[in-house]
Order: structure tokens, then sequence, then C-alpha cells
């Protein structure tokens, strides 16, 4: 903080810069006039749904899972705006295809699938800011928002009167993530939801994935919001999964083969395929284990290590094993005239950094791609410098005689 | 004064080695066999090594069958 002269230091006191200091206490106690914490809409809402909070999570929840369903490819209720699909294609998580205009899950898209909700919020939103600054919206106004976002309160309705018309923007745009709700396009209130409130805080974003029952009825403060893990992981490579989310078994499935599926349990194999085709995709074994780990059941994160250890290491392993052969392009430089030259060069490239290997014996080496120029330019200046160093001395006999 | 090749530098354990060596001797493609865990080759084969290198580890895979085969009489 003192970097960004918010404290400064005053004969051995750290000391809050006057400004800072204001504006910090009118924000504290609702003095001035200011919105960091967000204007509560005055009037009452006509339409304001039973059960508030549990709505919004049911909103929050459908819109974000239709985004997600969307870059899975299962057949969803609802495509996405095109708002949210351009972003989408931004961000690089899905790129068009060319045969029939429609989007594909790139290998980014893959990974972002494992993350966990409020790493996947985060993403959108720094997307958006990036899209924002094309659009050239006023990415002050925007973090200003992004940041009132994350101190509002679930349940609680918000006018949006007192936005600026970027933040209006912002508002529209965020609704259809799922962050916030609205009734329709031109209503005058907005209601935060858990995937917003939770921007800036370390709980789950998203309730009601799991049917167990302590996520059932959240009570305001939301300490009991953690995400339930659900899976089970044998040392036999069988994998249980307690769930009936359409998402989730569609996640299990990209590095699962998945064989029965019951009312409230999924049950499949890890297997050298279905891990085969996870990293083809471009998904890591890091990612597949940190997944696994994240969601695994409590009974599961009662014993030390949580997943068993052989099937752990047996999906490194299988990475590995497409890493056995690595080939990178150069240029083999040999049949040098005599070790002085060969060791010149060599100590030139280790310079500049791009040898890839070199043996003194056979006096040969190779040097990458983009060496290449700077070595072979190298060795013709040296090879200038020599037939003019034996003119030189051709010319200097010929004096001499 | 001196001699430069392009190529591909192949960089890989004794035994994958062992194997590009073998595969050689009916395509012909390496230009020089370096040391233990790297050889020089033609650019162009490098996908066709690949995919030769993947099929053989594939042969000598065990892979958990998780229903035995049927025998029929």
């Amino acid at each position: 903080m003192s970097k960004l002269y918010i404290l400064m230091d005053d004969h051995g006191h750290m000391v809050m810069n006057t400004t800072f200091r204001e504006q910090f206490r009118n924000a504290l106690t609702g003095g001035g006039e200011h919105q960091s914490f967000g204007v509560p809409s005055s009037s009452v809402d006509r339409h304001r749904p039973e059960n508030v909070v549990a709505f919004l999570d049911n909103h929050a929840t459908k819109q974000w899972e239709s985004i997600l369903h969307y870059m899975v490819g299962t057949a969803s209720m609802q495509t996405p705006k095109k708002a949210v699909r351009d972003l989408l294609v931004r961000s690089g998580l899905m790129s068009l295809r060319l045969d029939n205009n429609e989007l594909k899950i790139t290998n980014k898209g893959f990974q972002f699938l494992l993350q966990d909700v409020n790493t996947q919020v985060w993403a959108f939103l720094l997307q958006y800011l990036d899209y924002a600054e094309v659009l050239q919206m006023d990415l002050v106004e925007v973090l200003n928002f992004f940041f009132m976002l994350g101190s509002l309160e679930l349940g609680q309705d918000y006018s949006v009167e007192q936005l600026t018309d970027t933040q209006k923007q912002v508002v529209e745009d965020l609704a259809n993530f799922g962050l916030l709700y609205r009734r329709k396009r031109s209503s005058r209130r907005y209601y935060p939801t858990r995937l917003a409130t939770t921007l800036t805080s370390g709980t789950s974003a998203l309730l009601g994935r799991h049917p167990t029952p302590s996520t059932v009825n959240p009570v305001a403060g939301e300490d009991i919001a953690t995400e339930q893990g659900f899976i089970i992981l044998e040392t036999n490579y069988k994998l249980y999964a307690y769930t009936d989310s359409p998402l989730q078994i569609a996640v299990l499935n990209l590095f699962c083969d998945l064989k029965c599926r019951f009312a409230n349990m999924v049950c499949g194999m890890i297997t050298r395929d279905s891990i085969k085709e996870a990293l083809t995709n471009g998904i890591t074994a890091e990612q597949i284990i940190s997944y696994l780990n994240s969601h695994a059941h409590p009974q599961m994160k009662k014993s030390m290590p949580v997943l068993p250890l052989t099937v752990i290491d047996q999906i490194r392993l299988w990475e590995m094993e497409r890493n056995r052969l690595q080939a990178s392009e150069g240029h083999l430089y040999e049949q040098f005239r005599c070790q002085a030259d060969y060791d010149n060069v060599l100590r030139y490239a280790q310079t500049l950094g791009v040898v890839l290997w070199s043996n003194a014996r056979k006096c040969m080496f190779v040097v990458t791609e983009v060496g290449h120029q700077q070595v072979r330019a190298f060795i013709q200046k040296r090879i200038a410098q020599r037939k003019n160093g034996a003119t030189n001395t051709l010319e200097s006999k010929t004096y001499s005689i | 004064m001196v001699k430069v090749i392009k190529g591909v530098l192949l960089q890989c354990d004794p035994t994958v080695k062992q194997v590009i060596l073998n595969l050689d001797e009916r395509d012909h493609f390496i230009i020089e066999d370096l040391d233990e865990t790297h050889v020089f080759v033609e650019a162009s084969c490098v996908e066709k090594v690949k995919k030769s290198l993947e099929d053989l580890l594939e042969e000598n895979t065990y892979k958990f069958e998780s229903q035995p085969p049927n025998n029929k009489d």
C-alpha cells in the first residue's frame, strides 16, 4: 500500500493519505454522496419473488450451468445470448467451427471446466474487462461497479437510478451470466445473486448443486455454503460420484469412462483410454488430480492422503508416457576445421543460449532455428576476418621482400 | 570450414532411441546418431516416427478388461 501512496511514512508512524482517509470514512459510515456499497432501491418491489434467496440461487445456478452446458455440448434448455457467446470466443474458451458456424470447445475451455466456480467467474469478469476496453467503455466505471458488486447483500434489491450509462450496460451484460437478476430489461432494480456477492469472499458461489441436507436451508451469513464433495475414488480405479447434475456428469465424462447411472449416483472407471483422451484434449494430469481432490467426498477426506496414491501416480505416468519423445527443430554443426574453432563458436552460441546439445569429443553441436541465423553470421564474420588476416600477412610478406 | 545441416533433434530415453534406430533400418531418416539419448533426423519424418512409436508402445501395454471374454463353443 505504501507503493500506491495510500500509506506514508511520517517520522516513524504510518499515516494514511488524507484524501483516502476521508473517503474511506465516508464509505464506511455511509455519509456523503457515493455508492460504494450499492444504493438499495427506495420503493418496494411489487413483483418481489417469494423466498428471494432460494429463487436467486436457482436463477444463478440455471444461468451459469446453461453456459457451461453449452461449452460441453450437452443439449441444454437454452443457448446463451450472443453477447455471452462472443465473450466465450474472445477468451479462447471456444472457437468457431468453419463447417457449420457453430462453436466448439478448445483446450483452454476444457481446463476452464475443471476449475472451481469462483475462479471461473473471475476469469469471465477479467475477459469482460478486456472486451470493455475494446468497446471503449470507461474502465474505471466498470471496475467501480465490480468492486461494489462484491459487497452487495444477497436478497436485497438495488436501484439502477444512480448508475452511469456504462454501468447500466454492465448490469445488463452481467445479468446474462447469472450474476444479477432483473425481472425484465427495463426494470429499475436488480438483485445480486450469490455468484456476485461471493466475488470477494472465499465461500462457494453456487448452492444447490448436490442433494445434501446441509445446503437445503441456507442461513443468512453464508457459512454453510461450502461445496460438498461427491466423488469416491477406489484403489481399483473405480469411481463413484453421488450427483445428479448433468453438468458434473458431463465434466466427469471428460476423463472417466462412465459405466452406469442411477438416480443419485453415477459410477465408472478411470482407464488408460479415458485419461489418454482427456490428455489429447489438452487437460493436464495435475488438473484432473486437483479436480478429484477438491470434489472428493467428505468420507474420502477423512483419510490421508485423500486420493489413493496408486491412481494418482498412474495418471501422472500416463501423462509422461505421451512425452517420451521430444522433438525440436534445429541445425547441426559438424566437421569443424579444428578444436579451437569448435570451442569459439560453441562459446558464442552458449552465451546466446541457443545450444540444444553439444559433444566436445565429436566436435559437433545443435543450435535452435532462431539461434542459427546469429551463429551463421558469427561464423561468416570469422571466416572473413581470417581471409583478411591471411591477405594482410601476404601483403606484409611481399613488402618485406 | 563448418558443415551445417538442417533437421530435427529428438530427445528421448535409451529404450525409445533403440526403437527409433530399428525404425530407421526400414526408412533411413537418421542424419546423425548423436549419443545415447539424442538423435538428429530429417524434419519430414518426425510425425511418422511419433506415430510408429506410439503404435509400438500401445502393442506392448496391458489393458485391464472389465469383462472376461465370452468363450462361445
